[in-house]
């Protein structure tokens, strides 16, 4: 595996960033793209592409991608009672023009050059399993049901194109499109289609019903959760100080609790509170 | 967005654990590095072992579980630059952290 990957590098790999955005009737996830591409370019040096639709696009954009990649959106998931466009992901391996590609949700802020080192590990394809709640460091992982596999997540991935990466991309597909068979199967809930429980199982699926260690980023993904909030600490545009607020509710009333945090990646499950935060920004 | 001041307002406190809890996650991170084909943690353990050993090369379990053979010498001078590095910073927040007892 070492020796593959060493050949790889050999030949002068491009790498960069891949972005999904899709507009909702609640949320402008192209403006989230363009706050988290500024951030890519700046803190990490790579160029970004973003695959949207033609809806989504503004009239005036605030931020020129690397390339823009149009496709035709599967708008049949629903989640809070509105359209939420997160199917297609499995598409990233055959639209990245890089070799060595990060994917990132859009709420996920950079905030460092740590993702860089996604591209060292002796892996084609990585991706998190464990995560972290900024104010609640206890909290128990996410498991797909009660006798399930843990979750992985799609938040941040990093692949390589080489064959085995683009038969998971196949697996993530296939399940997206049996949702429902492995719903069944793995005892979750079929309703809202998650890149994150498709993952799970297609990175399983491609490593022969095993986990492989190499492919899990070795640090844990930080999430800002429920009840918390997070602000930046100035307007500056690559601020990278931030006061994470969190409402801690003890016998029926509300006591407020804050950390300040610096050069550090966190994924903001939040959207209202990400709208608020890429538009005091 | 006036931080210091929606802080006052909100009346909020400041968590020491979980600012403590964040510390640990940030710098532990940084102490895991990519080197001679293998991915290690800067740990007192395997720059002590490095350290006591006389050899030119070693194998050594990375932190994937893979073997890996490496110069002994070489991966030694990179733990310690960046455990001294990472450890210093570390320490430095913490007692900014501190002061806000």
């Amino acid at each position: 595996m070492v020796q593959r990957m060493d050949r790889l590098r050999e030949k002068e790999m491009s790498r960069g960033a891949l972005l999904f955005a899709f507009n909702s009737p609640k949320y402008n996830y192209y403006k989230m793209a363009e706050f988290t591409a500024k951030r890519i370019n700046h803190f990490l040096g790579l160029p970004v592409t973003l695959v949207t639709d033609e809806n989504s696009l503004p009239e005036v954009p605030n931020f020129k991608f690397d390339n823009i990649v149009l496709v035709e959106p599967d708008k049949n998931n629903i989640r809070d009672y509105t359209v939420w466009i997160n199917k297609g992901r499995y598409q990233a391996y055959a639209l990245s023009p890089y070799d060595e590609t990060i994917l990132l949700d859009t709420d996920y802020v950079v905030n460092s050059n740590k993702l860089l080192q996604t591209f060292d590990l002796d892996t084609d394809f990585c991706c998190h399993d464990t995560t972290s709640f900024f104010m609640n460091p206890k909290a128990s992982q996410e498991l797909l049901s009660a006798y399930s596999f843990k979750t992985l997540w799609a938040t941040v991935i990093t692949f390589k194109k080489t064959q085995r990466a683009k038969q998971i991309f196949e697996c993530l597909e296939m399940i997206q499109n049996n949702y429902e068979h492995y719903a069944n199967i793995h005892s979750f809930i079929a309703g809202v289609y998650r890149n994150d429980y498709g993952l799970t199982l297609a990175l399983r699926i491609a490593n022969g019903h095993t986990m492989v260690k190499n492919d899990i980023i070795p640090w844990n993904l930080m999430h800002v959760g429920k009840n918390t909030s997070v602000y930046a600490d100035n307007n500056n545009e690559f601020n990278t100080e931030y006061t994470i607020m969190f409402d801690n509710w003890q016998r029926g009333k509300i006591r407020k609790e804050y950390i300040n945090i610096k050069d550090m990646d966190f994924h903001v499950m939040n959207k209202e509170n990400f709208m608020e935060l890429i538009t005091n920004e | 967005m006036d931080t210091k001041l929606l802080i006052s307002e909100a009346k909020a406190r400041f968590n020491h654990n979980s600012a403590k809890a964040y510390l640990k996650e940030k710098y532990e991170t940084r102490l895991i590095i990519a080197e001679q084909g293998g991915l290690w943690r800067a740990n007192l353990e395997t720059i002590n072992f490095l350290n006591g050993s006389t050899a030119e090369f070693v194998i050594l379990v990375d932190t994937f579980e893979n073997p890996v053979e490496v110069n002994r010498k070489e991966l030694l001078q990179k733990l310690v630059e960046t455990y001294d590095t990472v450890m210093r910073e570390w320490y430095n927040e913490w007692i900014d952290l501190e002061k806000k007892r």
